[in-house]
């Protein structure tokens, strides 16, 4: 439900803002930020709702299905892999980090590769900064949620 | 995915079945989605769900960008007003320029000659006494001039003479405007050869150089008559005022004759 609102959000914060700043990636980062919390689950609706949220998105924001419904569940598989190969001593908050991160760096960085155009530059900057607050809001919610669960949250190692 | 965990590793495995699956499946979509022909359709339909929940974003978006090209236009506008009360001031001096050169070339075409025969030297700068009077249909008030410049104007008439106060008198008054600025001040003589002006505003800029010529009506002296231009600042008064002195267009150094206005 919460993530079905996050794409909503997403969606109508393009519609607000679309054009004049680069909307985070709400969706994908709320379903990365469940993968890393609740380990333990059933993680297959991830990856569906990646997949239904991800074609939801082309059909109405780039017109051509595909786009981001393959970047989505690529970032969701990567996720899950990475997040399920590290031992619990290398799951750091730098990891955490980077894997919410890769939620905002690939989907928008995948139509530039397979289309083409200007990868770099300010585009993929401005979005990284205007995602950083709702980045670091998911690490603290995680990093809080691990210290409840009796773990340890640190940046380096554990 | 990767565990060894019995239950865990078949609940790995499903979600490593299940996520090769979306990602076939979302390659097949990138390479045919867009020849599949249903997509058009379906991101109409799409579309038009969602324009319901986006309608009160796409509402303030319009209101912004409406508010936004509002301001845009005030203010494409207000330079527009600016530009053009500039290029109204413009065009008013040069109005004001026109119809003093038409006045002048008026005066200078119906203009006769008249010899100053007496400048009494107690008097020097104050008035002369000229050789034309009733008989030539001079008045009191005309303006008389030295070099088609103002140089004073008719003060007292007989028979056949007149006394003309020139500009160096500090009794005569002559309200003036500063042609580039439309400025309005009051010239008058200092009784010792000079020529002042008076009551400009302070603070406005310089004006040195800048030309006179008569303002408003004031008796027989019309408008538009030049009078000379702003040679140097003198003094500021207390009350925010500019006295210049001015370099009149008339010579009183070497006043031997006057023109003045022909009259039937």
């Amino acid at each position: 439900m919460i993530i079905s609102l996050l794409w909503l959000l997403q969606d109508i914060l393009t519609v607000l803002f679309g054009g004049v700043m680069q909307i985070p990636e709400l969706f994908l980062l709320g379903i990365v930020y469940r993968l890393l919390k609740d380990e333990d689950e059933e993680r297959v609706w991830a990856i569906w709702s990646a997949f239904l949220g991800g074609l939801l998105w082309d059909l109405r924001w780039v017109g051509i299905p595909g786009f981001f419904t393959f970047g989505y569940v690529a970032v969701v598989l990567l996720v899950l892999w990475l997040w399920s190969s590290l031992p619990l001593q290398g799951r750091t908050g730098l990891v955490a980090f980077l894997l919410l991160e890769s939620s905002q760096l690939i989907p928008p960085l995948l139509p530039v590769l397979i289309l083409g155009g200007n990868t770099g530059g300010s585009f993929f900057l401005m979005e990284q900064i205007y995602a950083l607050p709702a980045l670091l809001f998911c690490l603290w919610l995680y990093g809080r949620h691990t210290r409840e669960a009796g773990g340890t949250f640190s940046l380096s190692s554990k | 995915m990767f565990d060894h965990h019995p239950s865990r590793g078949i609940q790995r495995h499903r979600e490593l079945v299940h996520g090769l699956l979306a990602l076939i499946l979302g390659l097949f979509l990138l390479g045919g989605g867009a020849n599949l022909g249903i997509s058009k359709s379906v991101v109409d339909l799409w579309g038009g769900m969602l324009s319901i929940p986006e309608y009160p974003a796409a509402l303030l978006r319009s209101l912004f960008l409406e508010w936004q090209a509002r301001s845009q236009d005030r203010l494409v506008l207000e330079d527009e007003l600016v530009r053009l009360r500039e290029e109204n001031a413009k065009l008013r001096l040069l109005e004001a320029n026109l119809a003093n050169e038409k006045i002048l070339s008026e005066l200078v075409t119906g203009m006769r000659e008249a010899r100053v025969m007496l400048r009494a030297p107690m008097s020097w700068w104050n008035e002369v006494r000229i050789d034309v009077g009733k008989l030539e249909n001079v008045k009191e008030g005309m303006p008389v001039f030295h070099h088609g410049y103002l140089a004073g104007r008719i003060s007292s008439v007989s028979r056949l003479s007149s006394w003309a106060e020139i500009l160096t008198s500090p009794s005569l008054l002559i309200p003036v405007v500063v042609q580039e600025t439309r400025e309005l001040g009051v010239v008058m003589g200092n009784g010792e050869g000079g020529v002042l002006l008076k009551y400009i505003p302070a603070g406005r800029g310089e004006r040195t150089g800048m030309r006179l010529a008569t303002a408003l009506i004031g008796e027989q002296i019309p408008p538009g008559l030049p009078i000379g231009k702003i040679a140097e600042e003198l003094e500021k008064t207390p009350d925010g005022y500019v006295t210049y002195r001015v370099e009149p267009g008339a010579d009183f150094s070497r006043f031997y004759s006057i023109s003045l206005e022909a009259m039937p």
